[in-house]
């Protein structure tokens, strides 16, 4: 059922990316609505189903662009070692680490596509593309998560209470 | 390890995927997938495209305001100068051939296209069509705008959709003509005009000694068969002043508002060198 609801979401995101994006652009960029699903679901669900969901999401954005099939599969793949974040805990909350991480995969994307399309004879303009979109990108995709991540940290099932001992531990 | 066996077995994936992709190996299911997603996406645009004008206007209404009443001026100078003299009368007639292209180009065989979605990437400006090769559709076909000015190439073709590459796509290059305005108009400059991420659309290879300034008008020269000549382009932005560079440059105000292109014309009549070569 999960997975469902992710192949719904990561087709939602990937229609909304190619019809809606151009027209709420910020700093010059239009948000990726693929890249911060993908995240926000790694960072709210862990690592093990950001396994599926993260090349599920990919190939549904490739599917919907001109961009060869599987690149997004590529440069999406970075979520899932960048969620490991979520394990290590470094502060109480949930939110910022989210953050740090759909900036950093917005980073990590930018890299592996550019990388992939000058591979395969697409001209590349490397300077500015890393300073008109992918600086951008690192600012404006977070900015969307913040929109993004909380009702899908909401929706998602809270983790259960453990059964077993004393205090505060908790089944994830 | 389980996470590095996962991404050694992705990235393996990926690129057999990529290379298969190359080949067009996937193109039915591109176009299954733009099938299931075309309707979606045209609806979404519908709705979203008022909405951004909206608040476009509210952002912008200075400037709106401002070029309004520029505009205001330049017609009143305009009108003046065409009651004035033949000489500008001549140049009126100049300007609706270059943008009149329906009395200007008569055998042109064009087919309407409804724009469907954007390359998200950025890296990229394509457009994508709902029409395809079982329209007729060829990948390097001309792609004009609705008032007849050049918008780009069909660059990928599925059997009912494409995706087209604007003119300010990084991929892009055109050799234009800079048809001089003025009194005494001097011949065309030749140059090539390229899609840049930053400007939109740099004119280079201009010649040094050629007379170029602001507001001169733009076209497709010809050159190397892909597209039609006298296709208007747009206008002069700017001329870039390099004293040493051996050629000069300008960034191009495009006729066609390209981010917001509802529908295309595609000409089928004319096929570029590419596609007429034996």
């Amino acid at each position: 059922m999960k997975y469902l609801v992710a192949l719904a979401g990561g087709f939602l995101a990937a229609v909304l990316t190619a019809s809606l994006s151009p027209y709420i652009r910020v700093l010059g960029v239009a948000p990726d609505f693929v890249l911060i699903f993908a995240t926000c679901w790694a960072m709210v669900r862990g690592q093990q189903e950001a396994m599926f969901v993260v090349p599920l999401a990919g190939l549904l954005r490739d599917l919907t662009t001109s961009d060869p099939l599987g690149l997004s599969v590529l440069a999406l793949s970075p979520i899932v070692f960048l969620a490991s974040l979520r394990e290590l805990r470094p502060v109480e909350s949930d939110f910022l680490p989210a953050l740090a991480v759909v900036a950093a995969a917005s980073l990590a994307y930018s890299i592996i596509s550019m990388t992939v399309l000058t591979a395969v004879g697409d001209e590349v303009p490397w300077g500015t593309a890393l300073l008109r979109l992918t600086v951008p990108a690192m600012v404006v995709n977070p900015l969307f998560a913040v929109i993004m991540y909380p009702p899908m940290r909401w929706l998602s099932p809270r983790p259960r209470p453990a059964s077993f001992g004393v205090g505060s531990a908790v089944q994830l | 390890m389980r996470t590095l066996w996962w991404t050694l077995a992705m990235a393996g994936l990926s690129l057999v995927s990529i290379l298969l992709s190359e080949n067009r190996t996937f193109d039915p299911l591109h176009n299954l997938s733009l099938t299931v997603s075309a309707p979606i996406e045209s609806g979404l645009r519908d709705v979203a495209e008022p909405v951004s004008d909206f608040f476009e206007g509210v952002l912008n209404r200075g400037d709106i305001v401002r070029e309004n009443e520029r505009l205001r001026r330049e017609l009143e100078r305009l009108q003046t100068q065409a009651a004035a003299g033949e000489d500008a009368r001549r140049r009126v007639r100049e300007l609706e051939e270059a943008l009149g292209f329906k009395e200007s180009r008569p055998e042109d065989q064009l087919i309407a296209a409804d724009v469907i979605a954007q390359d998200p990437s950025g890296l990229k400006r394509a457009l994508a069509i709902n029409r395809g090769s079982t329209d007729g559709l060829d990948e390097g076909m001309v792609v004009l705008s609705q008032d007849g000015s050049l918008v780009g190439t069909v660059s990928l073709v599925y059997d009912h959709f494409a995706w087209l590459r604007l003119i300010t796509d990084p991929n892009s290059a055109v050799n234009i003509a800079v048809q001089p305005q003025g009194e005494e108009a001097a011949a065309a400059a030749r140059g090539i005009a390229l899609g840049d991420l930053r400007s939109g659309v740099a004119l280079e290879m201009l010649p040094t000694e050629a007379e170029i300034k602001q507001g001169d008008l733009v076209t497709t020269s010809g050159l190397g068969g892909n597209y039609p000549r006298a296709l208007l382009l747009g206008t002069i932005k700017t001329v870039v002043a390099k004293p040493q560079a051996p050629s000069k440059s300008a960034v191009l105000e495009p006729a066609a508002n390209l981010s917001a292109l509802d529908t295309v014309f595609i000409v089928t009549s004319f096929k570029p060198a590419r596609l007429s070569a034996p």
